[in-house]
């Protein structure tokens, strides 16, 4: 479960920034003031154009930035009081997720089970069941350097899942693969929603939304435009497909 | 979870051939091969230079004072070869193309002055840019001059003993050991701070620019890890790949002095033996870590501050000189350690280290100097630890 209650994000700007945005203002409201909430076993998207605010809102949910106000809760959890523990509830996976060249797949799912502190038993058995669900076993040796796109892919999708988290957040997780290798990521976000977790995921393309979610919103400027259900979102379509649909939203 | 975060990191960065090119191989190889050089060039040199035929030109017929002298003179104290030119002109000429290498030129009244008992003036032309042509001169003219004189002595009947009213010594009453640790002990805190810096800068910029860079460091920070707990663990292995590139490089020096006898002196390389005690590398150790924690807590705010390797580079490269020049200031003999430089950062290890050699330190200014380094070093850390905590400066 995850609870998002009036949340906001400015950011300062430098003089350089405010002379790439063009503006005198010196805060830039990132996130404004948004609300929602995204229950276990559905998958909740976050829609918008570049630049929209999804990233700070995911980065917000997972700890990374602090909100300057509003409140968050993940599993039960203030996120904002507890970070720490909160953390150990998320799953965070984006598109642009690096992983250490010169380790080997196994060293990194190893480095990252024990910050997550798993214990070893649970570790063994949940390496087992991701290195055979991934077809992960012929690589696991290999540095990651030498690795294809979707084998390193995979290993984002393992490091992710180690520590069985409730609540997986995704930053536009496709964003710049192949539809070979962006299927394990549709694969894992179904697996998720049936496995009962609460899933968020930030995306640009309609059609990926269209495949996947449950609820929606759509955030342009940092403010949420459209919220509710993906039914609902289809039912009172005005425009003729998804995709204007969108932009419609966007621009009114 | 340090511990952790420092095994990994450590790991990762082991595996780097760029940090294990400075860390390792550069510190430990640069000694015994830039020594060997140097050694093998200069002997090399003193052979040749002693070889090397001298031609003296000198103006006049065969048959004067000075070419007589200078026949006399044994082969041993190297050739030479007596060239006669019958003026000046043609003498300097021959001096500026290198075909003499020595020119002497007398007054008019030589003869007459030698005669009459009086200093007679000889002038010795040469290139002062080549090596050991001065020196050489001055061989000869001192037996030359010796010579002379002793005839004199003989000629007016008198004890040359007498002539001299004092029979002077200036005695050097410091050991050697203090002799080469107040003028040449600068040289080990040196190599180490040089080696130290370069060896916490790459891992420095890899872990953190190039964590950001390779968009490695946003997954981190969504892990139960807190943020200063990630930057201890990272820290340990930018301060030990410092601390492991200095100590290699006083391996390196280590090997040269004990494999390729680059001290003859047995003397010198028994206090060098003597200096190289477990007392001594502790205490040089103890301020040596304190400094190596302070290079790393300048330089991960850079790191983290900013946003590809190559900006991080670019700062963190001419920092280098800005580190090392105060090293350089203990080099110079007669600046000593007292209240006002053991204030002073990097110039007090130096100080420190050289009264160390010395054996003349005293206890004060060595924990004034540790303390002061144990300062400057948390605050460093405490920045660094401010920098890393700031949102714009941890994701691109």
């Amino acid at each position: 479960m995850i609870q998002v209650t009036n949340l906001s994000k400015e950011f300062t700007l430098t003089r350089k920034q405010r002379k790439e945005l063009n503006t005198e203002e010196s805060i830039a409201n990132a996130v404004d003031n948004i609300s929602f909430n995204c229950k276990p076993g559905s998958v909740f998207s976050l829609l918008g154009p570049n630049g929209a605010g999804k990233t700070t809102t995911l980065r917000m949910l997972a700890t990374i930035y602090t909100p300057t106000s509003g409140s968050i809760e993940i599993a039960g959890i203030d996120a904002i009081k507890y970070p720490q523990e909160a953390r150990k509830k998320i799953g965070f996976l984006t598109g642009s997720t690096g992983l250490y060249a010169r380790l080997t797949p196994i060293e990194i799912i190893d480095y990252f089970a024990s910050l997550y502190n798993v214990p070893n038993q649970q570790r063994e058995e949940r390496k087992k069941y991701l290195f055979e669900l991934l077809n992960m076993n012929d690589f696991l040796n290999k540095r990651i350097g030498k690795l294809s796109t979707g084998m390193k892919q995979k290993v984002s999708i393992c490091r992710t899942m180690i520590h069985d988290p409730e609540v997986v957040i995704f930053d536009e997780p496709t964003s710049g693969l192949d539809v070979i290798t962006a299927e394990n990521i549709i694969k894992l976000i179904r697996d998720c929603k049936e496995q009962q977790k609460t899933v968020i995921f930030s995306s640009h393309i309609m059609s990926e939304v269209d495949l996947l979610c449950d609820d929606l919103a759509i955030i342009h400027q940092g403010k949420i435009k459209h919220q509710g259900s993906m039914s609902d979102f289809r039912k009172e379509m005005i425009e003729s497909n998804l995709t204007a649909e969108f932009i419609r939203i966007v621009q009114s | 979870m340090i511990y952790k975060i420092f095994k990994k990191e450590l790991i990762d960065t082991l595996r780097d051939r760029r940090t294990l090119m400075t860390m390792l191989i550069i510190p430990i190889l640069v000694f015994p091969i830039t020594l060997n050089i140097f050694v093998n060039l200069s002997a090399s040199y003193e052979k040749s230079a002693t070889k090397e035929t001298m031609k003296i030109g000198i103006i006049g017929n065969k048959k004067q004072y000075l070419a007589d002298e200078l026949n006399e003179i044994p082969e041993e104290m190297g050739n030479k070869k007596l060239i006669f030119f019958r003026d000046s002109i043609s003498l300097f000429r021959s001096l500026q193309n290198d075909s003499i290498q020595l020119g002497i030129v007398t007054g008019n009244a030589f003869d007459l002055q030698l005669k009459t008992m009086f200093p007679a003036e000889v002038k010795w032309y040469f290139d002062a840019s080549e090596i050991g042509r001065k020196e050489r001169a001055e061989l000869y003219m001192n037996i030359i001059e010796t010579k002379a004189q002793e005839k004199r002595y003989t000629d007016l009947q008198v004890d040359g003993r007498k002539i001299n009213p004092f029979n002077t010594e200036y005695i050097n009453v410091a050991s050697d050991k203090k002799m080469i640790g107040k003028l040449a002990g600068g040289i080990l805190p040196y190599i180490f701070i040089a080696f130290g810096f370069i060896g916490c800068m790459y891992p420095a910029i890899d872990l953190f620019t190039g964590e950001k860079e390779r968009g490695t460091i946003e997954t981190l920070l969504t892990t139960p890890v807190s943020r200063w707990q990630i930057l201890i663990g990272k820290m340990l292995v930018v301060i030990l790949s410092g601390l492991v590139a200095a100590t290699c490089s006083l391996l390196g020096l280590f090997i040269s002095i004990e494999f390729l006898n680059i001290v003859e002196n047995q003397e010198l390389l028994k206090i060098i033996h003597e200096v190289l005690s477990f007392s001594f590398i502790a205490t040089l150790f103890s301020l040596l870590i304190p400094l190596t924690v302070f290079f790393a807590g300048v330089m991960i705010p850079i790191a983290v501050y900013a946003k590809t390797f190559k900006e991080a580079q670019s700062i963190i490269t001419p920092l280098n000189i800005v580190m090392v020049l105060p090293a350089m200031i203990g080099f110079f003999p007669g600046i000593e350690l007292n209240f006002k430089t053991a204030c002073i950062p990097v110039v007090n290890v130096v100080l420190a280290t050289k009264e160390l050699i010395a054996g003349t330190l005293e206890l004060k200014y060595l924990l004034l100097s540790f303390s002061v380094m144990i300062l400057l070093a948390a605050t460093s850390v405490f920045v660094s630890f401010r920098q890393f905590g700031k949102e714009t400066n941890i994701l691109n």
